[in-house]
């Protein structure tokens, strides 16, 4: 399903003189079936307001422009939010606070008998089943056991496997990588990757983290003041730097080594990927020493 | 859920915001007691005391409209007893009847009554709030309730405790939001069904927010030990509360008021 948005705005507070706040901005944006997109921007450019505004927990206002996602018109009074939520799950920023079922298996089941209702013991079993596997867990171990006992890390992703379970078409993530130490921020990402393609077709993520966007991206949006302030892939993003910059964002290691290398007069050119900026390097290196 | 203003403090500098946050609650009680004085049968009294709230408000530089907005809060029950008062108050003279509806003047004139008397005092309560921020309200009470400790009733732990729950209201409707929002994601249905289903489905809600309302208070306590926090022994206090002559001016215009009220009452007692 591809997502298109049309000069979309969102008023938060609006008949109140001292709360009133633009959070988006005549926004436009497409997202293609099977992006792995990538939003970046400054605290309180609308980032969160605007994701949630794709499986309509945040209702369009009248007049304030369009959201078509596949056959799901949004700004239709008549569209089925329920059939749209289960196509598109959101995983919110510390998601592990929403846990709340005496066992990880009830807790994912959750959306299961939720969004297909009439659904057989067998079959729910046979989807928890996936998702706990698919995100990392021995089902026979983990799924009697009170989502309450586990780490931090692990509760994330329990949240992340009771969202996958009715095998959205679109992923969304709001900040899942906040909090995780190397190794667990690492597993996430891999999950991530594995996912893409084949369970979800399209994901769509909030991140401050450069690196994590730039390597894993293949189309990056930037934020600010509930605009798009540029879109592209992230070479095309991160290439210009001073502007992120100056928006109050760091660019990946990448863009900061081929910049420092430009002012000592070395030029590499690659797409900002550590493995290409080594290979383009490495080519250069040895060129320049023969 | 947003649209709950009433109690929301409003920040502003004016004579009403600098009072003594003690004579500010003592002045709200005083004016509940002039409300309740006001003569059942005649409602001049009144006219007074919305008077006294019109003045009150001017000098707080809070905009009128936010009185409108604490009143919204209460609607449901002031409609509701005023229903209850018209259509099953049976003393009195019948004015109209209907059917088996039967409506007295009584029954009319006690809905009324109950009516303005219910709106003026959430209006008085909410002007206290709005021109008085939590921590001072719970300064303001600690003060007032110094005699206690003679009987030992742990006064500062009591205030101490208001103002920590007072504080945490609107970081844990933020976070109902958000959590109503994740489940709402896994396709939690809020809207339908009967009450017991309806009952049901806020568990998912409200289990992550208990849990979370735990570990912010195990975090808080951590964090106050931390500051070797030691109860009330020797506390001095950052911001002194203190008496000055505008203190004075409120507890005379109140006196004013409850004077009014009751020669208000009297007056016309006397002549019809
Ligand atoms: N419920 C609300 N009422 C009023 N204003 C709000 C509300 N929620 C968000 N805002 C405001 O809208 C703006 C955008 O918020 P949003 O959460 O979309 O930002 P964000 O880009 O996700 O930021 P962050 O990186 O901090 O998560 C912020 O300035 C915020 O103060
Ligand atoms: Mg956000």
């Amino acid at each position: 399903m591809q997502i298109k948005v049309n000069d979309l705005s969102y008023i938060y507070s609006e008949n109140s003189k001292d709360l009133y706040y633009k959070a988006l901005n005549n926004l436009n944006l497409t997202i293609e079936e099977g992006d792995f997109f990538g939003i970046i921007g400054h605290t309180g450019s609308g980032k969160s307001t605007f994701i949630q505004h794709l499986n309509g927990l945040i209702g369009l206002q009248k007049d304030r422009g369009s959201i078509v996602i596949g056959d799901f018109d949004l700004s239709d009074k008549k569209c089925d939010y329920r059939a749209l939520r289960s196509k598109i799950g959101m995983v919110f920023q510390y998601s592990e606070y929403q846990l709340f079922a005496e066992t990880v298996f009830e807790d994912v089941a959750f959306g299961v008998k939720n969004f297909f209702k009439g659904i057989t013991e067998k079959e729910t079993e046979e989807l928890v089943k996936n998702a706990l596997t698919m995100v990392g867990f021995d089902y026979t171990v983990i799924k009697d056991k009170s989502p309450f006992e586990l780490s931090g890390g692990q509760k994330r992703r329990v949240a992340i496997a009771g969202v996958i379970v009715t095998k959205p078409e679109i992923l969304i993530l709001d900040e899942p990588l906040v909090g995780l130490d190397p190794k667990g921020k690492g597993e996430f990402i891999s999950l991530l990757k594995n996912m893409h393609g084949k369970d979800v077709k399209t994901i769509i993520i909030i991140s401050h983290d450069m690196n994590f966007i730039c390597e894993n991206c293949n189309r990056v949006a930037v934020f600010s003041k509930g605009k798009i302030f540029k879109e592209g892939t992230p070479k095309e993003v991160f290439n210009n730097g001073e502007e992120l910059i100056s928006l109050g964002l760091e660019l990946p290691l990448t863009a900061y080594l081929e910049n420092g290398l430009k002012k000592c007069g070395i030029t590499v050119e690659s797409d900002l990927s550590v493995e290409d900026f080594v290979s383009s390097y490495t080519k250069r290196y040895k060129g320049d020493k023969v | 859920m947003k649209d709950i203003t009433f109690g929301q403090y409003f920040p502003a500098k004016s004579f009403v915001h600098s009072l003594n946050a003690s004579v500010k609650i003592l002045l709200t009680i005083a004016f509940i007691v002039a409300v309740f004085l006001v003569n059942q049968y005649y409602f001049l009294g009144f006219a007074l005391c919305f008077l006294f709230i019109l003045i009150t408000t001017a000098f707080a530089k809070i905009p009128f409209t936010k009185l409108l907005s604490s009143v919204r809060a209460v609607v449901f029950i002031v409609v509701f007893s005023a229903v209850l008062q018209v259509f099953f108050n049976k003393t009195g003279k019948v004015v109209f009847s209907w059917r088996f509806i039967k409506i007295t003047d009584a029954g009319v004139y006690t809905a009324i009554y109950i009516t303005v008397r219910i709106l003026l005092i959430v209006i008085g309560a909410s002007l206290l709030t709005y021109t008085t921020s939590p921590v001072e309200i719970a300064d303001g009470l600690e003060f007032l309730l110094y005699p206690l400790k003679v009987i030992r009733f742990p006064v500062h732990e009591f205030a101490l405790i208001m103002s920590i729950a007072l504080r945490f209201i609107p970081t844990l409707m933020n976070e109902t939001g958000r959590i109503i929002k994740a489940q709402k994601a896994r396709g939690a249905d809020f809207e339908s069904g009967n009450i017991f289903k309806r009952a049901k489905a806020l568990i998912p809600v409200l289990i992550p927010l208990l849990i979370s309302a735990f570990r912010r208070a195990d975090e808080l306590a951590d964090a106050m030990d931390a500051r070797c926090y030691a109860g009330s022994k020797k506390r001095t206090k950052y911001k002194k509360a203190t008496f000055s002559f505008r203190d004075a001016i409120g507890f005379i215009t109140l006196g004013g008021l409850i004077a009014g009220v009751v020669l208000l009452n009297g007056f016309f007692g006397v002549i019809v």
